[in-house]
């Protein structure tokens, strides 16, 4: 300040701060607005917060149960008469006898532990005992017996499949009531179920079938499982990793690093961001109708899914790379050109690693996306009852029909059975859990890239 | 004026290894260097001063090519280094970069280790046969950079954990460890304190043994200290260029005065 300018000043006005021990009425203002402000972070946090756990506890409440599955235990006499007529064991044979001629031999063996168990019951038709256990039950029998014939002519004990109505009734999820209007069990069927988990045959157990296993058809709910669509989504991610990642930070370190300024990268960059934002069904009918259509490759492939998903998930990659390159300092790349490194040397050894973590993350976050994408799938013919086998090996894991595990939830909920919903959270649950493992590979890639500074 | 201390050591060879004849350069529209000639010497050390913005910088990264990683940029006229054009079709900008080192205006060190910062330019370049003879070259660097002492316990600590100052002199280190020809620095000392400083001013005395050092500095007394040969820049202009101690002690241009003297800048 010059002489004259503080002599200007007139000489009564008050010291602009005064004491620093009260808050001036500006300074008021400005807390009072900042605590506004916190307390809107806080209400907004909490929101969010409620919502998260809204929607775990709606997933944990409807998927744990199908975590879980009813089995009979039966003592089951396998006489050699009828399973195997000639006597000479035969595997052609007793090949013959198809799943239906075992359920006669499941209805007396029913019949027998109702009536040694002591319960009272109006059933007294081994058929219709034969309801409370899953129809695949004479098919878990035909398959004990082709697989070690000598157990014909003996009296063997089976765990087998309970209905899903009976699996519904200890699940808490069926009762009397709602079996008064249910053609598939009777309510006097409870009263057997009670008398039979009281003597202990039947309980419930861990349902790894569930994750192990195949999709089963709309009467046999009981028997569904997500393994083969489980396997589907591996090898579809597999395609996307093995494609996109390497294309998408090819094209991305090229046009960050690489390319000229022009109107030509500014075309295709507004189209990268833009194809980001294309809905997934776009990419579905795009694969429809290259990889089906015109380049005839099989459908419901996970082959044709993973193309169809790399397609939608290069995008993502493209943006998150170029945007992690972007983000290392111009000043490392002049360091590098600045002691003679050629523009590649000093991408690949100074740029790169620099930006691994972020495209690290950029890379999972678009997998985890492809994992839980399910529009694309329905119209190149991923969905549907499809998952019912595995794969025998690995080219036709790529090649033969298979589902995912967002399809295969998507089959489950269209289908009407509520044994089926709730298979459909269960693997929602399943979904999630591989969801989360991929951002904790995520997580723990970042640290291990990120302590190399 | 200025004690020029160097005056009576002036310029012994005289052989020319940079020249630059009409350079311009434009920033778009900017026009950052006006038609500037001049000669640099070899083993010699020579200083741009001039006011902030005048394009100092801007010229010395003509005379690596660094300007060619700026897009708008756009470099016109002539640059021979040892007769040779710098800005030909055949010339790789690598291969001169290898041959004129450069130190930043801010110091840039690699996220990695202090050893890898200076082992990085010969180990692209193949200068060493094996780990005992990278050794040798990080040792001598970092000593010829003052550097050794504080770092010879922690070479493999990172070096952006240094100090602004040590981090600068790091930055010497990694320019001097590929030995280059000619050594480009963009206000080398202006985070060091006056002991570093020092330091590093005896290191651009020495490195004049055998190489061009060309140097940018907003120190009066420190281009009166280390430089033989002093060009003014103002405005992208080449004003006035000549012996250091013609320049300090009597310039011809009145704006050259004018600035030595505190008057514009
Ligand atoms: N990358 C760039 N893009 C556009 N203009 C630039 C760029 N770099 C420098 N300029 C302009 O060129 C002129 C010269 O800048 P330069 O950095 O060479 O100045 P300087 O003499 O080094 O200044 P200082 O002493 O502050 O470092 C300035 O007007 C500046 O705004
Ligand atoms: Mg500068």
């Amino acid at each position: 300040m010059t002489d004259a300018t503080s002599a200007s000043a007139p000489a009564s006005q008050p010291p602009r701060i005064g004491s620093i021990l009260h808050e001036s009425d500006r300074t008021k203002r400005r807390n009072a607005a900042e605590r506004r402000f916190r307390l809107y972070g806080v209400i907004a946090i909490s929101i969010g917060m409620l919502f998260l756990a809204a929607l775990l506890f709606a997933i944990v409440r409807n998927g744990i149960p199908a975590f879980t599955q009813t089995y009979m235990t039966v003592q089951i006499e396998l006489p050699a008469d009828v399973l195997d007529e000639n006597g000479n064991r035969d595997p052609e044979d007793l090949r013959k006898v198809s799943t239906f001629g075992y359920n006669p031999l499941i209805a007396a063996a029913l019949e027998r532990t109702v009536s040694e168990a002591g319960i009272e019951t109006e059933i007294t038709d081994g058929s219709d005992l034969r309801d409370m256990l899953s129809s695949a039950a004479g098919a878990q029998l035909r398959d004990t017996v082709l697989a070690d014939p000598d157990v014909i002519g003996t009296t063997q004990e089976f765990r087998l499949l309970a209905s899903s109505r009976v699996d519904g009734y200890m699940k808490g999820r069926v009762d009397r009531e709602s079996l008064a209007r249910d053609p598939n069990l009777s309510p006097e069927h409870l009263d057997v179920v009670d008398g039979l988990v009281d003597a202990g045959a039947i309980n419930r157990s861990f349902n790894w079938p569930f994750i192990t296993g195949s999709d089963a058809s709309e009467s046999r709910p009981e028997q569904a499982g997500m393994g083969v669509a489980i396997l589907g989504s591996f090898f579809m991610m597999l395609v996307v990793l093995v494609l996109s990642l390497p294309i998408g930070v090819a094209a991305s370190i090229y046009l960050e690093e690489f390319a000229p300024q022009n109107k030509f990268t500014d075309f295709i960059e507004v189209n990268i961001s833009n194809l980001a934002a294309v809905p997934s069904i776009v990419f579905g009918i795009l694969g429809l109708a290259v990889f089906i259509q015109f380049a005839h490759l099989p459908q419901s492939a996970p082959l044709v899914g993973g193309l169809t998903l790399t397609l939608m998930t290069l995008p993502t990659i493209v943006i998150s790379t170029r945007a992690s390159l972007k983000a290392v300092p111009p000043s490392i790349r002049d360091a590098a050109l600045g002691v003679g490194a050629s523009k590649m040397q000093s991408v690949f050894h100074h740029v790169l690693p620099l930006a691994m973590p972020g495209i690290l993350t950029g890379t999972i976050i678009g997998l985890a996306q492809a994992l839980g994408e399910t529009a694309p799938l329905l119209l190149i013919g991923m969905v549907g009852y499809i998952a019912t086998n595995y794969p025998d090996g690995v080219a036709s894991g790529f090649l033969d029909p298979n589902s995912a595990m967002p399809a295969q939830i998507f089959e489950w909920a269209k289908r009407a059975d509520p044994a089926y919903y709730e298979r459909a959270w269960g693997g929602i649950i399943i979904l999630l859990v591989f969801l989360l493992t991929m951002n904790l590979i995520a997580i723990l890639l970042r640290r291990r890239f990120e302590r190399r500074w | 004026m200025y004690d020029v201390p160097n005056s009576e050591r002036t310029v012994t060879a005289t052989d020319t290894k940079i020249a630059a004849k009409g350079v311009q350069v434009y920033y778009g529209d900017t026009h950052a260097i006006k038609d500037v000639d001049v000669q640099i010497a070899d083993k010699t050390v020579t200083a741009f001063i001039g006011p902030s913005g005048c394009g100092k910088s801007t010229f010395l990264r003509c005379l690596n090519r660094m300007n060619d990683t700026i897009d708008i940029c756009r470099v016109e006229g002539d640059i021979h280094i040892d007769g040779e054009d710098i800005y030909d079709k055949r010339v790789d900008p690598v291969q001169l970069r290898a041959k004129v080192g450069m130190v930043f205006q801010k110091p840039n060190p690699f996220p990695k280790s202090i050893y890898d910062n200076v082992a990085y330019g010969p180990r692209i370049h193949g200068m060493a046969r094996n780990k005992a003879e990278l050794d040798d070259i990080v040792e001598s660097a970092l000593r010829r950079a003052a550097l050794w002492n504080e770092a010879k316990d922690r070479l493999q600590a990172p070096g952006t954990g240094l100090s602004g100052g040590q981090q600068q002199r790091l930055c010497i280190a990694r320019a001097v460890a590929t030995e280059p020809e000619i050594l480009l620095m963009d206000e080398p000392c202006s985070a060091l304190d006056p002991i570093a400083t020092a330091q590093v001013e005896e290191l651009i005395d020495e490195l004049r043994q055998n190489y061009a050092v060309v140097i940018v500095t907003h120190s009066m007394q420190q281009a009166a200290r280390v430089s033989q040969k002093t060009a003014f820049f103002h405005l992208g202009n080449l004003v006035e260029y000549d012996d250091t101690n013609k320049i300090f002690t009597n310039p011809t241009d009145k704006r050259t005065e004018s600035y030595i003297t505190g008057r514009i800048g």
